[in-house]
Order: C-alpha cells, then sequence, then structure tokens
C-alpha cells in the first residue's frame, strides 16, 4: 500500500513538474520573420586567338568561349631588328598603350571575338620569298572584367591568380 | 372511494420504489443544470479570452529597401494561425536578364518593422554562405567575400559577439520597437568582392618533358547566400522573455534600452 502510495505521489510530482514547465514555455509571446536570397557566380574564360597571314599581314582576332566570363584583351607582335612592324585598326577599337601593347576597347562577352587588328611587316629583303622563314610572334593577354563601386567596368592588367595548391605558381590571367 | 383512492395514493407515495424515481429525477434536473452552468461559463470565458488575446497579437516583418518581403503575424481571429510569408531577398536588385557584378556595390537596406499589436524586443541573425547548384554548403570558400554592410552599430544595434562567427552574425535592437514602427536600417549595402575571380586551385603534371597546369576557378558555379531572421518578443517582464526565447542575458533600462551582459561590442 504504501509503495503504491509513493508510486502515485511521484508520479503526480513529475506531473506537476512537467505542467510547470509547459506553462512557462508558453508564457511568451514570441514570433520570427525569415528571408533568403543570392545569385549564381560565373568566374573563368578561354580565350584563343586567330591568325591568318597574307600579303605580309598578319590578320589578328581574339575570340572569349562561350560560357566564358566578360573579358578586356590586349594583344602585341615581336620581331627581330630587320624588320618593321606597322598596326593598322580599321574598327577604331584598337589603341596603343605606353607598354607597346595595342589594347582593345570593348568588353569582349563570352561567345563574342574582336575586330581584327592587322599587323604589317615592312622592309622584307626581296630575297625572302617563304613567310615560315619570318620569326614574328605576337602575343595576347586577357583579364577579366572588373567593377568598381559604381558598377562601371575596368581593367586591371595587374591581376594575379591567386591559387593555394601545393607546388603551384601563379600566373597572370589571360593567356597566350 | 375519494378517500381510499387518496390512501392508495399515499401508500403509492412512501413505497421505496417512488422514492427512488423521484430521487433520479431530482438527479437528472440537477445534473441538467449543471450542464447548462458550465455551458454558460465556457461561453462567457472563451469570449472574454479571444477578446484579450487579440490585444496581444504579436508579429515582426522585414523591409528590404522600404518593401515588406517578409513576416509572421498572429493572426487577427486569435484562432492560433500565423500570417506567414517567407520571402526572397534580392529579387528587386538587378534589372531584366542583368547579370550581377562582383566588385559592385548594391543598394541593400534592411530593416525590421512591428507588425503586430503589442511592442516588442527585435534581435537580428545574419547568413553568409556559399553553396553548390545543389544547395549543400561549401565551406572551403570564405563567407568574408560577401560583405553586406552593417550600420547604425551601436547607437540602435549591438553586436553580440560571442554569438557570432564567420558566417553568422547577431545583432540586437537597443530600443522598444512600437506598434507600427520601424528600425533602423541594419545594412545598407551588399558587395561582392571581385577577388573571387581569381582564386584558383591549380594541378600540375608532369608526361615526359612536358608539364600540364589545370587551373580551376574556386568560385566559378558556386550560388552566395544570404540569409536574415528576426525574431520578436514580448517587452512585459522582458528580461526573463529574452532569456527564454533566446538565450541570452539582457539588461533592460529604465527607459526601456537593451544592452548584453558578458559581450564584447564591436563597435
Amino acid at each position: 500500500m504504501k509503495r503504491r502510495t509513493g508510486i502515485i505521489l511521484a508520479a503526480a510530482a513529475a506531473l506537476s513538474i512537467t505542467a510547470a514547465g509547459m506553462g512557462t514555455a508558453r508564457a511568451y509571446f514570441t514570433t520570427y520573420a525569415l528571408v533568403r536570397g543570392g545569385f549564381p557566380i560565373k568566374v573563368g574564360d578561354r580565350t584563343e586567338i586567330t591568325e591568318t597571314f597574307s600579303n605580309w599581314t598578319k590578320h589578328l582576332q581574339i575570340t572569349n568561349e562561350a560560357g566564358s566570363e566578360p573579358v578586356y584583351v590586349r594583344a602585341k607582335a615581336f620581331c627581330g631588328d630587320a624588320y618593321t612592324l606597322e598596326y593598322v585598326d580599321e574598327s577604331g577599337k584598337w589603341s596603343l598603350g605606353e607598354d607597346g601593347f595595342y589594347y582593345y576597347s570593348d568588353i569582349v562577352n563570352g561567345g563574342e571575338i574582336t575586330d581584327e587588328l592587322q599587323v604589317k611587316i615592312l622592309d622584307v629583303p626581296a630575297d625572302i620569298k617563304d613567310p615560315l622563314e619570318f620569326n614574328v610572334v605576337v602575343v595576347y593577354e586577357s583579364t577579366p572584367v572588373q567593377y568598381d563601386a559604381d558598377g562601371n567596368p575596368y581593367a586591371d592588367w595587374s591581376v594575379t591568380l591567386e591559387s593555394f595548391s601545393t607546388g603551384a605558381e601563379g600566373e597572370t590571367g589571360g593567356g597566350e | 372511494m375519494a378517500k381510499g383512492s387518496l390512501e392508495k395514493l399515499n401508500k403509492k407515495l412512501a413505497s421505496p420504489a417512488v422514492t427512488a424515481v423521484l430521487f433520479a429525477c431530482a438527479a437528472v434536473l440537477l445534473l441538467g443544470s449543471s450542464i447548462g452552468g458550465t455551458r454558460a461559463a465556457l461561453t462567457y470565458y472563451s469570449e472574454n479570452y479571444t477578446s484579450r488575446v487579440q490585444m496581444h497579437n504579436i508579429g515582426v516583418s522585414l523591409l528590404e529597401n522600404g518593401t515588406r518581403i517578409s513576416w509572421r503575424d498572429y493572426g487577427e481571429d486569435s484562432n492560433g494561425e500565423w500570417d506567414e510569408v517567407i520571402g526572397t531577398l534580392f529579387t528587386r536588385m538587378l534589372a531584366e536578364g542583368e547579370e550581377f557584378k562582383m566588385g559592385r556595390t548594391y543598394p541593400e537596406v534592411l530593416s525590421v518593422a512591428n507588425s503586430g499589436t503589442i511592442d516588442e524586443y527585435v534581435r537580428v541573425s545574419i547568413y553568409k554562405y556559399w553553396e553548390n547548384g545543389d544547395g549543400a554548403k561549401i565551406q572551403e570558400l570564405s563567407p568574408d567575400l560577401i560583405n553586406l554592410n552593417l550600420v547604425n552599430l551601436g547607437e540602435h544595434w549591438l553586436v553580440d559577439q560571442e554569438a557570432s562567427t564567420e558566417e553568422r552574425t547577431v545583432l540586437y535592437y537597443r530600443h522598444v520597437l512600437g506598434v507600427g514602427e520601424e528600425t533602423a536600417p541594419f545594412t545598407d549595402s551588399l558587395t561582392v568582392d571581385g577577388i573571387t575571380a581569381s582564386r584558383v586551385s591549380q594541378t600540375v603534371e608532369v608526361n615526359g618533358k612536358y608539364k600540364t597546369i589545370k587551373t580551376t576557378y574556386e568560385y566559378d558555379g558556386a550560388n552566395f547566400g544570404v540569409e536574415v531572421e528576426a525574431d520578436a518578443v514580448q517587452t512585459h517582464n522582458p528580461e526573463d522573455a529574452i532569456w527564454s526565447a533566446w538565450g541570452c542575458r539582457a539588461e533592460i533600462g529604465e527607459d526601456g534600452t537593451l544592452s548584453l551582459k558578458q559581450v564584447t561590442r564591436g563597435y
């Protein structure tokens, strides 16, 4: 009998404690509001130069592969001292920089191609018939379009890729 | 004859069976009257209860650039239902066809409004993270590159440094937010750092005389996410209510101004 009474009292005590806890939890008015959002990020580009040669002139165009992020591009040709190079820009979008590179003024979006830049080779010796004997190298670079706080685009040619892989080296953006 | 009938009736009434029937009838009548009383009492208290709760409906809303985009308000009928909307951030940030630009600073003014019928204290939790296309968090990418610029710290909002992490920032509004009032903004702009375009991982493979370097842009294809939760609690018995609801020890001044105990404030 005493044992049964003890069990009943213990159950009653537990119930009272539980009920007291429920009462406290329900005592305060609370609420909340939730919101979320975001955007996908697309970075990385793959550019490619197209060169054709005719009449001692190199015709250059640079393509930004579809799906790539927008880039700025620049190009420059190198040759020995024996020749003179002349740049011809019929589009009006290539301009000479202080570093000897020709800069394309427009942003090249993914899937777009630049207008043509011509590099004419002057003072060609009369005895050279085969264009393959020339050694005129064209270098081009691209850099991702950056934006300032107001959303204005600009090119930062000092940007380098930051790599954290063991044994890897950083390299300038774009490619040859 | 009449006298005989009266005697018979008296005998029948005095019998135990009649007494039992009458007792049963009395019990039924008593029970019936009790039920009626109980129903009346229930009706009375139910109406009174409804009226009282309707005056204490709590509600809170989140505002983005002045537009109410998310809220959870106790129903006007006080029937246990909530008027609730979970909104989406940045839906009006870009024009149609425009892409999000890293480095650009976009206006992003966030604030909280009291959409209930009682005064309240408010806190805000901001979460910043990166996730893949399947919605899974990418722990390796830095939430710090998502800059949701905080404003009005100190005067209106307190940063709970102990509860904040690289991914989460917890802010407490210092003042009582009255019915229909809006807090001072806690953010004013959003910028995703353009450095995300130059973070790469590279793998180098050497094959005979040739070395192949494969470059992978770490943030390419990732989604940046921002999540904001506004919590509200009643102002009656506020210190206990805040402790119970939010697990935070707060001090309430005589003018109702909230301050946090045992925290290093970030302003």
